[in-house]
């Protein structure tokens, strides 16, 4: 008698149990179902606003799509990409200049010999005149270093009289292989200066060494 | 004639001594005795001045790279009238009331024709262009625009070390480090000695 009164409480609690069960699946799918529901219109609204910008992107590469609005912030940004493209582009054919002088050039056009008959054979003349005196070279030698006053130099160069530096300087600034700053008067040696430094140099080593063999 | 608030002064003065209007380690620009001054002013605070003389302007467009100098110096001698916006109290000290005579140096035969070159020059400079500068002061550095031949002005602005330079031809842009040139043939840039050159 004892045991069935168990059993039957027993039935009772497990009843209970499995209502509760019930009611706590049918809780959790409703829940499950509300954030499937979020995570949908959530989806929607990112692929809405990703169209929205590719769009704008695409207008924008078709250049008819300024919106400054009050947004100046995302306009500048839109304009630094711009550059950046721009400039990713042209260095493609362009040359960099590291921190350690390590450059790149890349020039996909082809080499045509007339580009360098271009050059006038007086102007290379010009050039390589410039070039042909050891005060000059000593004087792009001290150059190379940095931008240097008149004193700095004469002060490097003891065995040159000023008027001869000054006269030395003008022909390399005539030449383009040094520029003088208007303002503080420093002499500074320039992109040729320094490649027909470097070339007059690497020739010599070069000649050097096949007398050397 | 009234420019975004901007307007000329009645008086007309001329420089007693050479004027310097601005120099850095990058540039000058000097103006010399006997040039001629009228004020802008704004609410009536004078907040620069149109100036007709000699003047001359020295910039050193020049960018230092690992592999050279690249740019060269400008030497500028202007000759037409030009605008100066900034700090004017320096200048004032230097300035006395124009008479026929200093009008007639410059060529005017009359105050007239100075006031209508200054009225054109403000006219093109005020014109199209948006001025958030209600607020200009000695602190918010200089700017000049000088007419060029092609009747078009060339900007120079500049406060402290920092300068920005364009004309039809170049932009000319320093800040401490970092400095840029664009021309005609090239854009460089250069930023703590690290620099990058654009051919074009």
């Amino acid at each position: 008698m004892f045991i069935n009164v168990v059993f039957y409480l027993m039935n009772i609690e497990l009843k209970t149990l499995n209502a509760e069960l019930r009611s706590m699946r049918i809780k959790m799918s409703e829940d499950l179902n509300e954030e499937m529901k979020k995570l949908r219109e959530e989806l929607a609204n990112l692929k809405e606003q990703l169209r929205s910008v590719m769009e704008t992107e695409r207008k924008r590469r078709r250049g008819i799509y300024i919106d400054i609005g009050n947004r100046v912030h995302d306009y500048i940004e839109d304009a630094m990409e711009g550059v950046a493209e721009g400039i990713h582009g042209e260095l493609e054919k362009s040359i960099f200049i590291g921190p350690r002088g390590v450059r790149i050039i890349r020039n996909k056009e082809p080499y045509r010999r007339e580009d360098e008959i271009k050059v006038s054979f007086p102007k290379v003349a010009e050039v390589m005149s410039a070039l042909g005196h050891e005060h000059r070279l000593r004087i792009l030698d001290e150059l190379m270093s940095g931008g240097k006053y008149i004193n700095e130099l004469q002060e490097k160069l003891s065995e040159i009289t000023t008027s001869t530096l000054s006269s030395h300087l003008n022909v390399l600034e005539e030449a383009g292989l040094v520029v003088q700053e208007k303002v503080r008067g420093r002499y500074l040696i320039t992109l040729p200066g320094r490649t027909a430094y470097k070339m007059a140099r690497r020739v010599t080593r070069f000649l050097e060494r096949g007398n050397q063999e | 004639m009234i420019w975004q608030n901007y307007k000329l002064d009645d008086a007309i003065s001329t420089a007693t001594e050479d004027i310097r209007l601005w120099q850095t380690e990058k540039g000058a620009l000097e103006i010399s005795k006997n040039t001629l001054a009228i004020s802008i002013t704004l609410s009536n605070k004078r907040k620069g001045y149109i100036f007709h003389g000699h003047g001359k302007l020295l910039l050193d467009s020049i960018v230092e790279t690992e592999e050279g100098a690249i740019g060269k110096p400008i030497e500028k001698e202007i000759n037409e009238p030009f605008l100066m916006l900034g700090d004017t109290k320096e200048i004032q000290k230097n300035l006395t009331t124009a008479s026929e005579e200093d009008l007639a140096k410059m060529g005017y035969e009359n105050r007239q024709g100075f006031v209508a070159k200054a009225e054109d020059l403000c006219d093109q400079f005020f014109r199209g262009r948006v001025h958030s500068h209600q607020h200009f002061d000695e602190d918010s550095g200089l700017i000049f625009a000088f007419q060029n031949e092609n009747s078009k002005l060339d900007i120079l602005i500049a406060k402290g070390s920092k300068l920005v330079y364009k004309t039809k031809d170049i932009v000319f842009v320093s800040n401490e480090n970092k400095v840029i040139l664009k021309s005609p043939s090239e854009v460089v840039c250069t930023s703590n000695g690290k620099s990058v050159i654009i051919k074009k």
